[in-house]
């Protein structure tokens, strides 16, 4: 029986797809960002405060346009020491990436953990503030990252 | 165990060449007005079955950002990789089980404005025999079979244009139909752009932006949705081989096959006589006699003489494709759901224009894969 395999080369043309995405979640939230700002959706029914906040509630399947401007401080939900990237290589400067609920809010935000000196001390429920770029531009970059609060 | 399965609420959009809105606001706005059309909230719905195409959509996880786009956050939620039809078949078992009494199946594409279908539906092709070589793809697959058919059964460029015109004046009286050419006539089918002789770009079907939904319920929770079930009286589904080499694209055996087992399911023995009107999805003009035939729904060879005699039409012996068929609409993976959703409306007399007269019994088609690789069959009754 024939044990050979062999490789088969093929090419793909990436010109073949162009997609739409709604972007009313998104534009809001780059445009708050733009002016130092955190915004997010707030449904009627049944209460829930999205950010980023989509045009609809998934909970209630119905239209929210109230639009809120939520508090920028928060507390820290969950945490991990990046110590190698993607492909598995450990990298120099090792950060920590972390998930926040904001105040008022029952999204979580990730972004990059700052203000500590031992990761051991860090501690799930520490209180934190978004920090922002000197230069806001409207993008994602904008808010820099979350510092911590309290020791 | 559930005995009976059926159609109790569908809702398409008005397809179109390029979107207004993203996808998922498309299907969410579909999905909302259907749940306010029947009185019913999301929480009505035990299961929710997407049909969408990584391949043909060019995205891993091609339900992405769509679940809760139809009432399915934290539901039971699961997905097809195949035409809409398909994921009906697979609401109606998980309804026939018993453990579910709802499912709401839903089918979208944006094939009108987000991707190029030929150049994406190439990238399904055999990676060793066909694809690379570049020499076939859905369309010349297509040719091959429509050449076959042709010359054994001297069905000329002229029957196949009339085909054509009967399907667009039918499309023209959809209102959800894409395409609209009220004047196109058999002289401009035959003289449109030719692509894969003897395909031209006129027989080609509407390759669209659109979504359908369908709710399927079992017999004793269809009360709350309707008081006008269609029910779903026989499937059938049959696969032939990927390697297209390996197909007899002109017999449709497999069509046949799933045809038959709808058939003697639905009790039905002799479909020529029994069936109504019929729903087929067709990417080109020249699958339907084809289609109709392997499905017993003509005599093998007929296709000049139904031409002729009009017999396809609305008021003919046995109408196909009366809705104007994919020729006014292909949203791939909704395209097959868009016949069931079709067929529904003429059995409850709700066609308008293209009402077929006394429809009681129906059948519904739907295809994936190249040359019809995949068929799937509903038989489906008021
Ligand atoms: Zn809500």
């Amino acid at each position: 029986m024939a044990q050979e395999t062999r490789i088969i080369e093929n090419t793909w043309d990436l010109t073949a797809y162009q997609w739409k995405i709604e972007s009313d979640a998104l534009d809001l939230f780059v445009k708050g960002l733009k002016d130092k700002k955190i915004l997010g959706r707030k449904c009627p029914q049944c209460g829930t405060v999205y950010v980023p906040g989509p045009t609809y509630c998934r909970k209630c399947f119905r239209d929210i346009d109230q639009v809120v401007e939520v508090s920028q401080e928060g507390t820290l939900d969950a945490f991990t020491v990046n110590l190698a990237d993607v492909k598995g290589t450990i990298v120099e400067h090792p950060y920590i990436t972390c998930t926040v609920k904001l105040d008022g809010t029952h999204s979580f935000l990730m972004g990059v953990l700052e203000g500590w000196t031992d990761w051991r001390s860090i501690k799930e429920g520490m209180r934190v503030k978004a920090v922002w770029k000197d230069v806001t531009q409207g993008a994602l970059a904008d808010l820099s990252h979350f510092q911590l609060t309290e020791k | 165990m559930n005995e009976r399965v059926a159609v109790v609420g569908y809702k398409q959009t008005k397809h179109t060449f390029d979107s207004p809105v993203a996808r998922e606001r498309m299907i969410y706005e579909l999905v909302k007005s259907l749940f306010k059309d029947l009185g019913i909230t999301r929480d009505d719905i035990d299961t929710f079955i997407f049909a969408s195409n990584d391949f043909t959509d060019g995205r891993t996880i091609s339900e992405v950002y769509t679940v809760p786009r139809i009432g399915s956050f934290m539901k039971d939620e699961t997905k097809v990789e195949a035409d809409g039809l398909n994921a009906a078949l697979y609401a109606y078992m998980r309804i026939l089980s018993g453990l579910y009494e709802t499912a709401l199946v839903i089918g979208f594409s944006m094939a009108g404005s987000e991707f190029r279908v030929p150049l994406t539906q190439a990238y399904t092709l055999d990676p060793v025999y066909e694809r690379p070589r570049g020499i076939i793809n859905f369309y010349s697959t297509a040719a091959l079979q429509a050449s076959a058919y042709m010359k054994k059964y001297k069905f000329t460029d002229e029957d196949l244009a009339r085909l054509t015109v009967k399907n667009l004046q039918n499309a023209n009286n959809n209102p959800y139909a894409a395409r609209k050419e009220p004047t196109i006539s058999v002289e401009d089918v035959l003289n449109s752009k030719p692509l894969y002789l003897p395909i031209r770009q006129a027989h080609v079907s509407a390759y669209a932006d659109g979504a359908c939904a369908v709710i399927l319920s079992s017999k004793k929770a269809a009360k709350k949705f309707t008081d006008t079930p269609v029910w779903i009286d026989g499937v059938g589904h049959s696969m032939d081989t990927y390697y297209i080499g390996d197909r007899d694209l002109l017999g449709m055996e497999h069509l046949s096959a799933a045809a038959k087992k709808a058939y003697k399911m639905a009790g039905i023995k002799n479909p020529k006589k029994e069936i109504d009107f019929a729903e087929l999805h067709t990417n080109f003009a020249s699958e339907e006699p084809v289609f109709a035939e392997a499905m017993g729904l003509f005599k093998p060879g007929s296709g000049k003489d139904v031409v002729k005699n009009g017999d396809s039409g609305i008021g003919g012996a046995l109408p196909v494709n009366p809705s104007g068929g994919p020729l006014g609409a292909n949203p791939i993976n909704a395209t097959g759901l868009i016949r069931l959703a079709e067929a529904s409306e003429q059995l409850r007399k709700e066609a308008g224009k293209n009402q077929v007269k006394g429809a009681k019994t129906a059948v519904v088609h739907a295809q994936d894969g190249p040359g019809a690789q995949l068929n799937t069959v509903f038989v489906v009754r008021r």
